[in-house]
């Protein structure tokens, strides 16, 4: 049987844990093509004008597999951190998908994973109605979710070595290492869909740059930094930019130069979490330099590569700056 | 202390009765006015949903007026509005603003908190008789003020001098604020009921109907929506709207649940799942019910980029299309011009009414 896992929004997070699990249940994986021109093109056709960029390449993804696979892979993510919340849209990818495409619902494998009150038992049931679908036996799903996790901690470790999903996935060369870095906020869809963000990566890459994302901070950091605050947010994802933004913020690393957020226009949790994020940088003392860059179908390439080499400049002459004024003062 | 609170419709006639009983000092911030919208577009994050906006512009013309604490209602998401309060803090700390900023969350932030936010927006206690006594006038107080809305409605296409039903609800509105005693409500209510009855009404055959769905601010708030529902009325449509702070309050609470919303829900099963946050799986809910209930059309009412209600208008494109239900889809924020609302409105109008005639007719042949 053939599965579609459309390329977009959570697939990049959970690639390996997907792919792993549907393959040991012994489905044939599809996954589409990374985005281009059409299938954003197809999105932009199909959803209404309002909804995020990433959720509309989404949907030019489920375009592309729609009758290219048997079924597709679309599973409802609740959540994936007890008391935590995924965004309303990801909430709806099922019903967003056969209200818009007309796909009949025996065609999508939208099963809701939810964590939110239960945790790990929500998380399990999850993974066993999906498993429901390619066989009855239990004891099967469970082994096979088992072999899914395994790869997906696998997965999770290469990222937090410094390996960009994209190197995981379609096997692309990894960028040089560079001794300075940025650290780079926002949501996992953003800053690994090469096409979208256009190469922020790599374009911080030849402004010789390395990029931190929070995938590559432990958990245990991002959440503890997050607990300093009155009231984190209820969306995951925005809790892990918060955790890691405050987590560099508050450690002070020397080869940590600034802060460079990544949100898509629409993007609700973004909208809030920014501002928080640049409020709680401007309180601090001897902060880092913040630029966020506002990605939709709308943005173009000039403008933003102005943006991020004026901001580089900035970071650079504030870096030698605060350095001369630090050591003169330390000196007389 | 002197507390001041967020506007919505009529929220602050029934805190304005309920406070002051309590020995709460309050301030009702000034009726949102074009000014009050600059002040909240302004100082907000520019791409935050339009109610944080305006609400965050009703504390700071409340702070000017001497407030020194605010009330604000927490949430846990997935919707902003849970995340509205450690925002609005933040920047009003940024401002120099030195206020005690009550948040009142759900329990499962901390139980403790809770009860202490609790205990200080009642003045002290939690559940004394007094407060039990004063609370339940003030919710009869916050349920006739909606009941009075969606009379007038339903009036305003049908009487033939609908200033004449302004005045009555206006004036009876102002009377509510000042009620302190079970019999005094009692009173008003009798009289303002018996005001609209005598009403003289228009020979009106067939009126078009129309239902609002939408987002409970933006769908509610006549000074921020540009008043669509008086727009539809004076176009010679009856309205209803589904959007109710009772039902949402009813909703909320621990042990009472909305009967309209689980209606609305159950509705929506078959195109939404599952809740989505905010109202987007009431918005859908309340369109079938429109549907079915026979209405001609349904006007969609949110804040744009609303997540929830983003959702719901993805959806409903099949529920109009399934139920052959016209759906005319406003976004409001600080940039909708009134104008151009004012003639998509009634270019609507103009449709149902059209579909009206030629279904009849289609009635008559066959």
């Amino acid at each position: 049987m053939k599965v579609g896992i459309p390329r977009g929004l959570l697939f990049y997070r959970f690639y390996a844990l997907w792919k792993t699990f549907l393959e040991e249940l012994g489905a044939e994986v599809v996954v589409s093509p990374p985005t281009n021109k059409v299938i954003i093109q197809q999105g932009l056709t199909y959803a209404v004008e309002e909804i995020c960029f990433p959720a509309k390449v989404f949907l030019g993804h489920v375009l592309y597999l729609k009758d290219r696979v048997d079924l597709l892979f679309i599973p409802r993510l609740v959540s994936f951190h007890k008391r935590e919340y995924n965004c309303p849209k990801i909430l709806s990818l099922p019903d967003l998908v056969r209200n818009l495409f007309g796909v009949e619902e025996e065609r999508i494998i939208g099963d809701e994973i939810n964590m939110r009150e239960e945790g790990i038992r929500g998380w399990r049931r999850g993974f066993l109605n999906i498993g429901k679908h390619f066989t009855t036996k239990e004891s099967k799903i469970m082994k096979a979710l088992e072999q899914a996790e395994k790869a997906h901690r696998d997965y999770q470790n290469n990222l937090k070595k410094g390996m960009l999903p994209e190197n995981l996935i379609d096997h692309k060369a990894p960028l040089l290492p560079r001794e300075k870095k940025i650290v780079l906020l926002g949501h996992t869809y953003l800053l690994s869909d090469s096409y979208i963000n256009m190469n922020i990566t790599k374009k911080v890459n030849d402004l010789n740059y390395s990029v931190i994302t929070p995938d590559m901070v432990e958990e245990t950091k991002k959440r503890y930094y997050l607990s300093t605050i009155s009231k984190p947010s209820f969306w995951t994802i925005s809790n892990e930019i918060i955790g890691t933004a405050l987590y560099y913020l508050k450690e002070k690393k020397p080869e940590v130069r600034g802060f460079i957020h990544l949100v898509s226009f629409e993007c609700g949790p973004d909208s809030l979490v920014g501002e928080l994020i640049e409020r709680l940088l401007k309180r601090e003392e001897r902060s880092l330099p913040y630029l966020r860059l506002e990605i939709d179908e709308h943005t173009g390439e000039a403008g933003l590569i102005t943006r991020l080499e004026a901001f580089v400049d900035m970071m650079e002459w504030r870096y030698s700056h605060l350095e001369s004024h630090v050591s003169s003062s330390t000196s007389s | 202390m002197k507390a001041t609170f967020p506007h919505l419709l009529h929220l602050d006639i029934a805190l304005g009765v309920l406070y002051p009983n309590l020995g709460v000092e309050i301030i009702i911030p000034p009726p949102i006015t074009q000014k009050t919208i600059e002040i909240g577009v302004e100082l907000a994050p520019q791409n935050a949903c339009f109610p944080l906006k305006v609400t965050l512009a009703n504390f700071v013309e409340g702070i000017e007026l001497g407030a020194d604490t605010i009330f604000m209602a927490g949430g846990v998401g997935p919707c902003r509005f849970g995340y509205y309060g450690p925002i609005q803090k933040i920047i009003l700390e940024d401002l120099g603003y030195d206020v005690n900023f009550v948040l009142l969350d759900h329990p499962r932030y901390g139980v403790r908190p809770f009860i202490k936010a609790l205990q200080t927006m009642a003045g002290g206690r939690v559940l004394s008789s007094r407060v039990i006594k004063v609370a339940n006038l003030a919710w009869k107080v916050l349920r006739l003020s909606e009941d009075l809305e969606r009379e007038r409605r339903a009036l305003r296409a049908q009487v033939k001098d609908p200033q004449k039903l302004d005045e009555i609800i206006e004036g009876a509105l102002e009377r509510l604020r000042t009620v302190d005693n079970e019999k005094t409500f009692q009173s008003i209510k009798e009289e303002t009921m018996k005001g609209l009855e005598n009403l003289e009404r228009k020979e009106t055959e067939d009126l078009i109907k129309v239902g609002i769905v939408g987002e409970i601010y933006i769908a509610q708030e006549t000074k921020v929506n540009f008043n669509v529902e008086k727009i539809l009325g004076d176009l010679g449509a009856y309205v209803h709207n589904s959007v109710s702070t009772v039902e949402y309050v009813l909703h909320t609470l621990p042990f009472t649940r909305s009967r309209e919303k689980l209606e609305a829900w159950k509705l929506a099963k078959p195109y939404l799942k599952r809740f989505v946050g905010g109202e987007g799986i009431d918005t859908v809910g309340s369109a079938i019910r429109y549907a079915q209930e026979g209405f001609d059309g349904v006007v969609h009412l949110y804040p744009f980029t609303c997540m929830p209600e983003v959702v719901a208008k993805s959806i409903l494109t099949s529920v109009s299309k399934d139920y052959d239900l016209p759906i005319l889809h406003l976004a409001i924020d600080e940039h909708s011009g009134e104008a151009g609302l004012v003639t998509r409105v009634e270019a609507f109008v103009d449709v149902l009414e059209r579909r009206k005639k030629l279904k009849k007719r289609k009635l008559e042949v066959s």
